[in-house]
């Protein structure tokens, strides 16, 4: 073979060589772990507008070295299923509902929540499966009927118990939908820059939101109406707020800005502690009493409500966007070169991987 | 026989009727030491009552050490207070211990008695063992019997489980430990065999049906253990160091990424750990998350790899067995990254990793020890050929001069907070130090030369420092006036006054005087001669030393009442010189200040 031009495909090489460098340079917005008592199956959204999905027993088998080390060529693995669910990247991806019944959401920057039937997803290889559900998010209307460019839909959060699921546009609003009938049921205005991330708190039905312009608020869901605001809005030097999270309780709130994370006691409606790290903080998570945080950085850190940090393991996506646990207690990082590091609960790396493409 | 029981059995002093009673049953040819027949007559007779004893120990469901103990014996001082059996060892003890027997017969009973007895019982033979350690122990009676007690106690701890008795087991092992010399050869593993057979089972294949989450890191985890199983077979092959090496690293970064915090650290407090001992932990991999919470798991394993690292670097093997470089280095990392999760890993990690360090080099003298043929520890005393060698050497240099200059040296840096004491001696002021000599300068005091304080040798040095330091004036006049010129003239009385303040004008007149007598010499050079004359009453500075002069020019401006023109322009044509000038002399006075204030921040600093 070597050195043997004869059968040479340019064309072919030339893709190839695309394929990697595409390969290299998508970024995995966000993973979610399938509803399962086993981590086992798991979906990412990556910023090429595809779901994918993979399970971990392949995974595992698929990796020979265990851990990881720097430098060293991730493995690629091919996933369990692959589906081209936006146009531009997708930036969410969520669960509706707890069993086998669960819907698949997400959304991304075409500005539409698209829903799959998890079973018929997870159970199908080709990649044309139908969405069964489809939101669109509204447009501005403008003077002569010109309309607004299509805002993109950065979070979604549900409520199962209200059957409503709410979503953080580009227009500074967050909508909530009516599962029932897609449409929309409220609209929260009152950001004046677009939203990042939003979290429903089903106990008290409300829901948190994040936005660039450096605020976060916590709505009424039956009235529409923001009933606190996190944060100054005069300055204009505030960093966004990147991610929010919610503990179990729905009574801690983790909110990321810039390089800090701020802890807040909702049901005090105190900040707690904040805690700041060296880099800038890209997506919160509580695992119990505890907050997993990654960054601009190839780390995850855990601290406890305080502020202490209890501990940073090293994984592979030079800068993470995204942290999600499995009940089990296993974690999976994902962030920039289309990088998936999956935790153990014991702090080791079980495999990581580069998902391949459609 | 029952007479013979009788009488050795009898209550009362043995040393009164031990002997006797031999006497009386084997007739002996000589009269304290018996023959080598009639020692195996008696040694037969007394196995046979101890297995008489016994039996009938056995029989009435007694404890045999208690057996025959006689309820009302509850005189402390009675040392009979004890059972038979005991009395019975006793006696053959005592007999042992003067010669008057065989010194072997007494471990050939106590090794029948442990054959005979159960292991409950044992425990009390074994008590009694420690209890006449020291008799035991003698020269005569151990060179007879030391093979009879190795043998007594590795049966016994045959017989002895190793994971239910580990408190009986480590008390034979004390007594061995004490029994023996400390260089006794026998129990030492001379050339250092593994013991391969203690393998650590784990599970290969991820069990079925189960998601197994971590199968990896588990396997990784376990099959260290092989290592440390058999730490030579990582010297002999680079590429199992370099696995080894690896599945380390996975391992410590796992312990790193999930530090224990104080309560967990807690849970598993030592006394509970105490309760649920186990030789070795469990390798199921549903443990394996438990497992890696357990603090006292994890410096199990932590341990096991310092132990490791030790053996890699132990001298004593051959020259390619040694680790290379490369591997060197790599060790000292790993011993570092050990160390350091040691230390974080609670309770109290910084305190159980210096006990570690400590035994760890201890271990390491014993390795010395091995190598070079176990050695006997007693030490020859060694000939004192030449004592001055061996003191000279011992002799510490001070780097002061000696002990005592030294340690005042040192004085400032050793009492920190002598600064802050308000009761701490400061430099006294140069008006209150003089005021004594002010008064006995009063005539009308009329003070004798003897206890005038200007004879005072002490005084009038320390004096003069106080003055050097807080009073140049004053201490300028001492050049001409002598000690009484430096005290303050406000301090004097009035009729002495006058003495002491004429004078200096006295002075700049000689010093004019001195001016036209150099008259060959620059103008300046001539101002500031004066000048220097002025202060520092020495007229050599004529010889234009003119940084010198200027200095005191300075320095005696603040003095001078009416300063010449001529050292107006002067001061004024050289003005940045002069600031100079001035800057280094308080540089310079500044550092002296410094070290003075430091010497005198104690309270005890003699002076003298």
């Amino acid at each position: 073979m070597y050195g043997d031009a004869t059968n040479w495909n340019e064309d072919e090489y030339r893709e190839s060589i695309l394929k990697e460098r595409e390969i290299q340079t998508r970024t995995v917005f966000r993973t979610a772990w399938a509803p399962n008592p086993n981590p086992d199956a798991f979906v990412v959204a990556s910023s090429d507008g595809t779901l994918a999905f993979h399970s971990m027993s392949s995974l595992v088998s698929q990796s020979a070295a265990f851990g990881y080390s720097k430098g060293e060529d991730f493995m690629v693995a091919a996933p369990e299923g692959v589906v081209r669910a936006h146009e531009g990247p997708a930036y969410d991806v969520k669960f509706y509902g707890e069993d086998e019944d669960a819907l698949l959401l997400s959304c991304g920057d075409d500005g539409r929540v698209r829903g799959w039937k998890w079973r018929d997803f997870a159970d199908s290889t080709e990649n044309l499966v139908k969405p069964l559900l489809e939101l669109t998010n509204p447009q501005h209307k403008g003077p002569w009927g010109a309309l607004s460019p299509m805002p993109e839909i950065n979070a979604i959060s549900v409520d199962p118990q209200s059957a409503s699921v709410y979503t953080a546009a580009g227009d500074s609003c967050a909508y909530c939908w009516d599962m029932e009938s897609g449409k929309i049921k409220m609209t929260f205005k009152g950001h004046s820059d677009y939203l990042h991330c939003l979290v429903s708190r089903s106990s008290a039905s409300q829901i948190l939101t994040g936005s660039e312009d450096g605020t976060a608020r916590i709505w009424d869901c039956k009235t529409g109406k923001c009933i606190k605001v996190i944060g100054s809005q005069e300055k204009k030097s505030r960093f966004r707020i990147s991610s929010i999270a919610l503990d179990e309780s729905e009574s801690w709130l983790a909110c990321g800005q810039g390089k800090n994370i701020a802890v807040w006691n909702l049901p005090a409606s105190e900040c707690v502690s904040t805690i700041s790290s060296p880099a800038h903080v890209q997506d919160v998570m509580f695992d119990e009493k505890q907050i997993l945080s990654v960054g601009a950085e190839p780390l995850l850190r855990r601290f406890d409500l305080n502020g202490a940090l209890l501990s940073q393991i090293h994984c592979a996506p030079s800068s993470a966007f995204s942290v999600s646990l499995h009940p089990a207690g296993v974690i999976a990082v994902g962030g920039y070169g289309g990088l998936v590091d999956v935790i153990s609960q014991f702090g080791s790396h079980l495999c990581t991987f580069r998902s391949s493409l459609l | 026989m029952d007479a013979f029981r009788d009488s050795i059995l009898q209550r009362g002093p043995i040393e009164s009727f031990a002997l006797k009673t031999v006497q009386d049953f084997i007739q002996p040819q000589r009269q304290t030491k018996l023959a080598q027949d009639e020692n195996q007559m008696l040694e037969n007779m007394l196995r046979t009552l101890l297995q008489q004893l016994v039996a009938s120990a056995a029989q009435s469901g007694e404890q045999i050490m208690q057996y025959g103990q006689l309820i009302d014996d509850d005189d402390d001082n009675n040392v009979h207070g004890h059972g038979q059996i005991p009395h019975l060892l006793d006696v053959v003890l005592y007999l042992c211990e003067k010669e008057h027997v065989e010194g072997g017969m007494i471990f050939q009973l106590l090794e029948d008695l442990t054959e005979m007895s159960t292991m409950k019982n044992c425990k009390d033979v074994f008590g009694y063992i420690e209890s006449k350690q020291d008799i035991l122990g003698k020269q005569e009676l151990f060179a007879r019997g030391k093979l009879v007690m190795l043998r007594t106690c590795n049966q016994l701890l045959r017989r002895l489980s190793k994971a239910n008795d580990v408190v009986f087991c480590g008390r034979i092992l004390m007594f061995l430990a004490h029994f023996f010399p400390l260089s006794e050869r026998s129990a030492v593993n001379i050339k250092g065999v593994f013991n391969t057979s203690n393998e650590t089972k784990y599970e290969k294949d991820p069990p079925k049906g189960r998601i197994s989450v971590d199968f990896n890191f588990y396997k990784t985890f376990w099959s260290l253990q092989e290592y440390f199983c058999n730490p030579a077979s990582l010297t002999t092959a680079s590429t199992k160091w370099q696995k080894f090496s690896s599945s380390l690293a996975v391992v410590l970064n796992t312990f790193d990424a999930q530090p224990l915090s104080e309560e967990e650290g807690e849970a598993n407090s030592l006394e509970e750990e105490a309760a649920t001992f186990n030789i070795k932990y469990l390798t199921s991999s549903k443990l394996m998350g438990l497992e890696l919470k357990d603090s006292s798991f994890r410096r199990h394993i932590l341990l096991q790899c310092l132990i490791l690292f030790d053996y890699l670097r132990a001298p004593g093997k051959n020259d390619k067995d040694l680790p290379s470089e490369t591997m060197k280095e790599e060790l000292k990392s790993c011993e570092d990254r050990v160390k350091k999760l040691l230390e974080i890993t609670p309770p109290k990690g910084k305190e159980f990793l210096r006990a570690v360090e400590h035994i760890l080099e201890r271990e390491k003298n014993w390795v010395w020890w091995k190598r070079d043929g176990c050695q006997p520890f007693e030490k020859q005393p060694i000939e004192n050929k030449s004592p001055n060698a061996g003191h000279k050497r011992r002799r510490q240099r001070w780097r002061l001069g000696n002990k005592e200059l030294s340690q005042l040296w040192r004085w400032a840096e050793q009492n920190p907070n002598a600064e802050k004491d308000s009761q701490r001696v400061k430099t006294p002021d140069i008006a209150d130090y003089w005021k004594p000599l002010a008064e006995d300068m009063d005539p009308s005091a009329g003070i004798e030369d003897a206890y005038h304080h200007k004879n005072n040798r002490v005084y009038c040095w320390k004096g003069l420092r106080f003055a050097a330091r807080q009073d140049l004036e004053g201490f300028s006049r001492f050049t001409d006036l002598g000690i009484e010129g430096v005290v303050p003239v406000e301090l004097l009385p009035p009729e002495v006054r006058s003495k002491y303040q004429a004078r200096p004008n006295e002075k700049a007149k000689r010093a004019k005087k001195d001016e036209t007598k150099g008259g060959s010499l620059e103008e300046e050079t001539k101002a500031v001669s004066a000048e220097g004359a002025l202060v520092g009453g020495s007229t050599s500075e004529a010889e234009g030393e003119v940084g010198r002069g200027e200095s005191e020019a300075m320095e005696s401006d603040a003095i001078a009442d009416t300063p010449t023109p001529e050292e107006q322009q002067r001061l004024g044509g050289s003005d940045t010189d002069n600031g100079q000038e001035a800057g280094q002399i308080e540089d310079t006075e500044t550092e002296e200040g410094g070290l003075m204030d430091t010497d005198l921040n104690h309270p005890p600093m003699p002076i003298s």
